[in-house]
């Protein structure tokens, strides 16, 4: 029974994902657990640790990179590419975290954007002899067909995407629900007395840095595969933000936030590119209306009453 | 070895963009500084500004003409942003002032693609002479920029040591809580620092259109290098602000002069390096709340 | 109506997001009065204070000075009616001079009289070009103190003053808030029981943000203050 209690919002929060395929293209069912699955780990760092990362897009590039490199120039397995998308995603999180998790939070906002900007500038141009710049790595048809579950099948991709996500929400319930996941609510909100406790900042922020951008790698990585080509344009600053908007769209801190932030993100802006040619200034001021609309999201204003209307019982039994 | 023709003019072309990349900082880091925002909307100001200088010479002729009036019209919508947008979640947590922010900078890009498309434009020089510096030919308009952001950097500071209002604002950044205690309205010097946010990003629009090509993407193409200004010099320092955009003016310059990409990647790695070593900048201060 | 309080709170209750922490306080200031609430550590005595001085903001309730009510002011309006808050944390603008201090509080109530202040705190006058950041603990408290009062303000909230003062400046203190009162009323939240006995015509005991206890006139002793500390 505590079991199913533990499980019931992930299940719910699933269920709802996988309903959803059935009503939705799958081109858009896939975009969105893609979506959220990048999102999970921004949602974690600002939720939970307090650091709003606005350079997720190069964590993204990186596992994307990392898989399209290994599926361009060396083999056609797309598991390994995964799995190498992972491991670049866990070296670059290992190198510049150190550095990035002593910062403040505004400044490590600045310098994680730098940083995208960066990795944007290096695959476009410095190391334009591998990433052929521009135009991108086309490696739809190198992708192996693999037994039981075939990635180069959208509708296989589909149900693979599904399994990852629902393992990266269970691995990220369990951290909340942690000893772990509370050392770093409480270094969000007052450091000093953490120290006090005898915790180590520095390595509880380091911890989560790592975790959630090996998340994002993965998603990156998910990203080449499903699309079958990588360009610097997804690390160009006009997506900096969809991580962060998408976790406050969702609500800050709520760990169903990122998948029904990123229904939504992905369904306007699919709405809105399809209807108007000039996206930018329909997003720019969607932006603007989002911030301030509200400061819970809609996962975060939708919750309480959620929870009033289906768990009546157990809330006051728990109680 | 590099000629000294080429590291004369080198350094020349890096104190003007160094400049250039002062007044857009300088912007951030009081926004930052007093009201504890990201204000990414400084890019849009300072393209705005840009814009603004390309018609106005086109019509009139006069560059300073078209600065002065990318100056006034970056002022003028960085009140209204301000008044619209950022008076209503100055409360909030610096996430949603910074994608607030940003999504005014896209969309304001959007809205000058609409007005002037997407093609970039040129904007002549205003004077083509050349003065010679140990015999290296300089163009004077990169002398006078130079010029020109030194006197911003004077006003600036008279006005921030020597005018009331400046003085509240200094006090501000320390603490605005205590400022609201004595009963001088917080919220009127927000405003004002903002404009003046604005309007020095409008400047450095106009200043630096007859140096590139205005184009609708010239926000975004400046953001890496006046974020490393700002993060180096440390968030809320004038002084900081000056002393790192001449640095990273220099390091772009230099460092495009031994190896191309060398002028985007080598500011980064200073500013890791300094980050290093000092957490909040060079001179950003540990007394900062938050 | 106000029975001659110049500052009146009534009903109180505020909280600080999820937790409340003061529960339907009532309290009054008469012109003159020096007013003291005493209490532990987290009693919600600080929060009273800035609650008044418009820093929080309440769940309902009312405060009322001079008859117009102050929930909903911004906190500089309340400053500007002459209601003046001095924090406990004595940060003063570190980076500006003690004269520049000064000039900000001059600055907001148009009061460039400066005597008043160098006639309570003599010291000041040596140290006006000197940073304030290098400033002591007590020279501190008076730079406070002395920017606070500019503009002759109608009540001074002022949170724990002495606290970490040595002794000859708490007695200095003591001395300026008897002068004090005799233009403006005095709200302090105080843990020094002497000093509080010594000056104040009211005191009020809070607990886990209730008031307990009210002592007035002759029994405003050390003895009976005591036990609510």
């Amino acid at each position: 029974m505590k079991l199913f209690r533990w499980w019931r919002g992930i299940l719910l929060a699933f269920l709802l994902l996988a309903v959803l395929r059935f009503f939705l293209p799958l081109p858009f069912s896939n975009e969105i657990i893609i979506f959220s699955i990048y999102t999970m780990g921004c949602s974690f760092l600002l939720g939970r640790v307090g650091f709003i990362s606005f350079g997720q897009p190069a964590y993204l590039a990186t596992g994307a990179y990392a898989t399209a490199f290994y599926l361009f120039y060396f083999g056609t397995n797309p598991y390994i590419g995964i799995l190498i998308g992972i491991l670049a995603g866990l070296l670059i999180s290992l190198i510049v975290g150190p550095l990035f998790v002593r910062l403040r939070s505004d400044y490590f906002a600045l310098v994680n954007l730098a940083l995208a900007v960066i990795i944007f500038y290096m695959l476009q141009k410095v190391l334009v002899d591998i990433t052929k710049g521009d135009n991108g790595l086309w490696f739809l048809t190198n992708i192996a067909s693999t037994p039981v579950l075939d990635l180069s099948k959208p509708n296989h991709f589909y149900i693979f995407a599904f399994l990852v996500a629902l393992a990266i929400w269970a691995l990220y319930k369990y951290l909340n629900d942690t000893i772990y996941g509370a050392c770093c609510l409480a270094s969000k909100i007052n450091e000093d007395k953490v120290k006090f406790l005898g915790y180590s900042n520095f390595k509880i922020r380091l911890t989560a840095f790592v975790i959630a951008n090996t998340t994002t790698a993965l998603a990156g990585s998910m990203y080449a595969i499903y699309l079958g080509f990588v360009s610097p344009e997804m690390t160009s600053a006009h997506r900096a933000a969809d991580p962060v908007v998408v976790t406050i769209l969702g609500g800050v801190g709520t760990l169903y936030g990122p998948i029904v932030g990123a229904i939504a993100y992905t369904g306007m802006k699919d709405l809105i590119s399809g209807l108007i040619g000039n996206w930018e200034l329909f997003i720019g001021f969607l932006l603007v209306f989002i911030m301030l609309a509200g400061e819970k999201g809609i996962w975060g204003t939708l919750e309480p009453l959620l929870k009033k209307a289906l768990f009546r019982k157990n809330a006051f039994k728990s109680e | 070895m590099m000629d000294t023709q080429l590291l004369i003019s080198g350094v020349i072309f890096g104190l003007s963009i160094g400049s250039i990349f002062f007044l857009m900082a300088i912007g951030l880091s009081l926004c930052f500084g007093l009201m504890r925002i990201i204000s990414l909307d400084q890019l849009l100001y300072y393209s705005i500004g840009a814009y603004i200088t390309y018609s106005i010479s086109l019509v009139t002729g006069s560059l300073w003409l078209g600065a002065l009036a990318g100056m006034v019209v970056a002022g003028v919508i960085s009140f209204g942003v301000e008044r619209f947008i950022f008076l209503r979640i100055y409360e909030r947590d610096i996430a949603f002032t910074m994608i607030a922010s940003f999504g005014v900078l896209i969309g304001g890009v959007g809205v000058i693609k609409s007005i002037w498309g997407v093609i970039p434009r040129p904007v002549p020089i205003p004077m083509v002479t050349q003065i010679s510096i140990l015999g290296t030919e300089v163009p004077f308009y990169r002398l006078l920029v130079v010029v020109i952001s030194l006197l911003v950097y004077v006003a600036i500071w008279l006005f921030l040591n020597r005018t009331i209002i400046g003085k509240a604002i200094r006090a501000g950044i320390e603490d605005v809580e205590h400022v609201e205690g004595l009963g001088i309205n917080v919220y009127r010097l927000f405003t004002t620092t903002f404009i003046i946010a604005g309007t020095l990003s409008g400047l450095a629009g106009g200043l630096h259109a007859p140096l590139i090509m205005v184009d609708p993407q010239m926000g975004l193409e400046v953001m890496p290098f006046v974020f490393m200004v700002v993060i180096i010099g440390g968030l809320g320092s004038i002084k900081g602000t000056l002393i790192s955009a001449f640095l990273v003016g220099q390091v772009v310059s230099l460092g495009s002069l031994i190896y191309a990409p060398l002028a985007q990647m080598a500011p980064f790695a200073i500013m890791l390096l300094i980050l290093l070593i000092k957490p909040t900048g060079l001179y950003g201060s540990k007394l900062l709340k938050r | 109506m106000n029975n001659g309080e110049i500052l009146t709170v009534r009903n109180l209750n505020v909280s600080y997001g999820e937790a409340k922490v003061l529960f339907d306080i009532d309290l009054g200031v008469k012109p003159g009065q020096v007013v003291a609430c005493v209490g532990r550590n987290g009693a919600g005595k600080s929060t009273l204070l800035k609650s008044i001085a418009g820093f929080l903001k309440p769940l309902s309730g009312s405060v009322t000075c001079d008859g117009i009510g102050l929930i909903g002011l911004m906190s500089y309006d309340i400053a500007k009616m002459g209601i003046k808050y001095i924090p406990q944390d004595k940060k003063v603008f570190s980076d500006l001079t003690v004269r520049e201090n000064l000039e900000l509080g001059s600055y907001a109530t148009k009061d460039y009289n400066w005597d008043q202040v160098t006639d309570y705190f003599p010291k000041l006058k040596q140290l006006m070009d000197r940073k304030a950041g290098h400033l002591s603990g007590g020279e501190r408290q008076m730079l406070m103190i002395g920017r606070a009062i500019l503009g002759s303000p109608k009540v001074l909230l002022i949170d724990e003053p002495t606290e970490g003062l040595a002794p000859s400046i708490v007695s200095h203190l003591r001395v300026v808030f008897g002068e004090l009162r005799k233009k403006s009323s005095l709200v302090i939240v105080e843990q020094n029981l002497p000093l509080i006995c010594a000056i104040s015509d009211k005191v009020y005991a809070i607990k886990e943000g209730r008031i307990i206890k009210e002592l007035a006139g002759e029994s405003v002793k050390a003895n009976i203050c005591e036990q609510y500390l």
